[in-house]
């Protein structure tokens, strides 16, 4: 127990320097946040304007498509503003510079440390564009509010926070031995999140049993939204698979912990 | 010696300096190759999400499904060679003093980047852009021109869009003669350009006060004119306006390149050594 607080200690520490370090350019923060809010928004934009031409997106409206959008955008903002200590793109590098190993020789766990090592306060833009997404489609669906829908509403940005950030630490923990297949993993990460953001049931069968059986993305927002929304399933899974949002990016975060302790293990310097 | 002889030694230097930058890309081979499969992939998704669009429509605002399937195509294959995502090579060279040596080349700094960026965008242009076109033939039933003189307008209108994606960035990277956080604002300047310029959907799509508000910006003249041209959807008269409204464009931007050029170079303070 003490241990824990030990460390929770440590991480507010981290990222409190983070945090003051950024806020030392306003101007430059102010602006990063806006804009960053802004390009991605203007994204939503381009997507409702086309649905009103088309009506429709593969059976589904723009407020659904926005429920999709708005929650994958929120989360996958949310894990990039806490995760982005494992972000492959920049531990890959840290890893390669020998900066990593500097971390390795302080006495406090490792994985806290690489937590608290970046702390990327202007995600801020996106996630207030996913909440502005997530609004609009509260507002547009028609969702019929139980206790269940609410209590479940939080559980799955949860989920989606612990998905993104266990394919964030694989990648990294590739990046030990190879920094070329960072790449596909990249595409798994960050193409899950595109596909995310449209009903997964207009991809090919192919594509969609990949992101089903290799990498669970389908039921990370998907399964639930059709819950939320109150949709028939076309692809005619049991219903409860709606429900294991949570349990299945608690699960992908277990492993990818796992994933990162064997190859901190094994890991060896590249001796610069 | 034979350089002095040379009548025309700029233009040999920006050659050289060409060359050596399309050699240099072209030994980033499994970058490529990650890039291709990132753009293959994400083109995969939207090919979907357009065939979803469509249902069972069959022409949309002048586009059938075909084109919409090769309009993303086209779209994923200029993401390298016109830096879509961004560009921030010469505001690096500001922010680690590398930029005083460029100055002082014999060669104008505009030039100088021109020629690098030139080497650079022919290696995209093949190793990107023509494998992802020849990947969507085989897999999708996409429209290839028929028209000879389709083929010289597209070629006319990929090199305009170049120069003028060119021109644009280099007139952002120059902010960084005045502020060290020069990246946020080449983020919002790209990222502005992902939706107005017609890479992420076709302008067509857009209501008209949206298709007007963009037409007001230089953008759809770097990605939705060579892409119309392709699609057969720019012909006649229309087609020689949009070059000419690219051409326009260049000369806007040069000048505006140009004017903030000499200023920066006024204001510049050379960090460390």
């Amino acid at each position: 127990m003490q241990r824990v607080l030990f460390l929770w200690g440590i991480y507010w520490r981290l990222i409190g320097v983070q945090v003051r370090a950024q806020m030392q350019y306003r101007m430059t923060f102010i602006l990063e946040v806006l804009s960053s809010g802004i390009t991605l928004f203007l994204f939503f934009l381009s997507i409702a304007f086309v649905l009103q031409r088309f009506g429709n997106l593969g059976g589904w409206t723009l407020g659904e498509i926005a429920f999709l959008w708005g929650t994958v955008e929120f989360s996958f903002g949310l894990m990039d503003m806490i995760f982005s200590g494992f972000d492959p793109a920049t531990f890959g590098k840290q890893v390669r510079q020998g900066l990593f190993d500097q971390l390795l020789l302080r006495p406090v766990n490792i994985t806290t440390q690489v937590m608290g090592s970046e702390f990327v306060l202007r995600r801020l833009g996106r996630i207030a564009q996913g909440a502005l997404i997530l609004g609009v489609a509260l507002n547009l669906a028609d969702i019929q509010w139980t206790l269940g829908k609410v209590l479940y509403l939080p559980l799955i940005i949860a989920g989606m926070i612990c998905f993104f950030g266990g394919l964030f630490i694989i990648g990294a923990t590739i990046s030990f031995w190879t920094i070329e297949s960072i790449e596909a993993m990249n595409v798994l990460t960050y193409g899950s999140g595109e596909m995310m953001a449209y009903p997964m049931h207009i991809y090919p069968d192919w594509l969609r049993r990949t992101f089903t059986y290799i990498v669970p993305t389908i039921f990370l927002n998907y399964y639930p939204a059709l819950y939320f929304l109150d949709k028939p399933d076309p692809l005619g899974m049991p219903a409860i698979v709606s429900f294991i949002s949570p349990l299945v990016g608690a699960g992908v975060l277990v492993v990818a912990l796992r994933f990162w302790r064997f190859g901190i293990q094994r890991y060896q310097s590249t001796g610069t | 010696m034979q350089a002095v002889l040379s009548p025309m030694p700029e233009v040999r230097l920006f050659w050289e300096l060409a060359q050596r930058s399309f050699q240099r890309h072209l030994t980033y081979r499994a970058a490529t190759l990650a890039g291709l499969a990132t753009n293959v992939f994400f083109g995969f998704l939207r090919v979907a999400v357009m065939t979803a669009l469509y249902g069972t429509r069959t022409e949309v605002a002048g586009m059938d499904l075909a084109s919409a399937i090769t309009f993303t195509g086209l779209a994923q294959a200029v993401i390298a060679y016109l830096s879509i995502f961004g560009w921030y090579d010469l505001m690096r060279s500001v922010n680690s003093g590398e930029v005083a040596s460029d100055l002082l080349k014999p060669l104008g700094y505009f030039r100088f980047w021109l020629a690098l960026d030139l080497g650079r965008a022919s290696v995209a242009f093949l190793l990107r852009g023509v494998s992802i076109m020849l990947l969507y033939l085989c897999f999708f039933p996409i429209i290839v021109p028929d028209r000879p003189m389709q083929w010289v307008a597209l070629g006319a209108s990929f090199i305009l869009s170049w120069l003028l994606s060119f021109a644009w960035r280099f007139l952002i990277n120059l902010t960084a003669f005045w502020t060290p956080n020069a990246l946020g604002i080449g983020r919002f300047a790209f990222g502005a350009a992902w939706v107005l310029s017609g890479f992420f959907m076709p302008l067509r799509f857009f209501p008209d006060w949206f298709q007007t508000f963009c037409y007001l910006t230089p953008f759809p003249s770097m990605v939705t004119t060579t892409i119309e041209i392709y699609l057969g959807l720019l012909t006649g008269p229309a087609l020689v306006q949009a070059l000419f409204v690219q051409l326009f464009w260049i000369v806007v931007m040069i000048l505006a390149c140009q004017r903030v050029l000499r200023a920066g170079v006024h204001r510049l303070v050379i960090q460390g050594g």
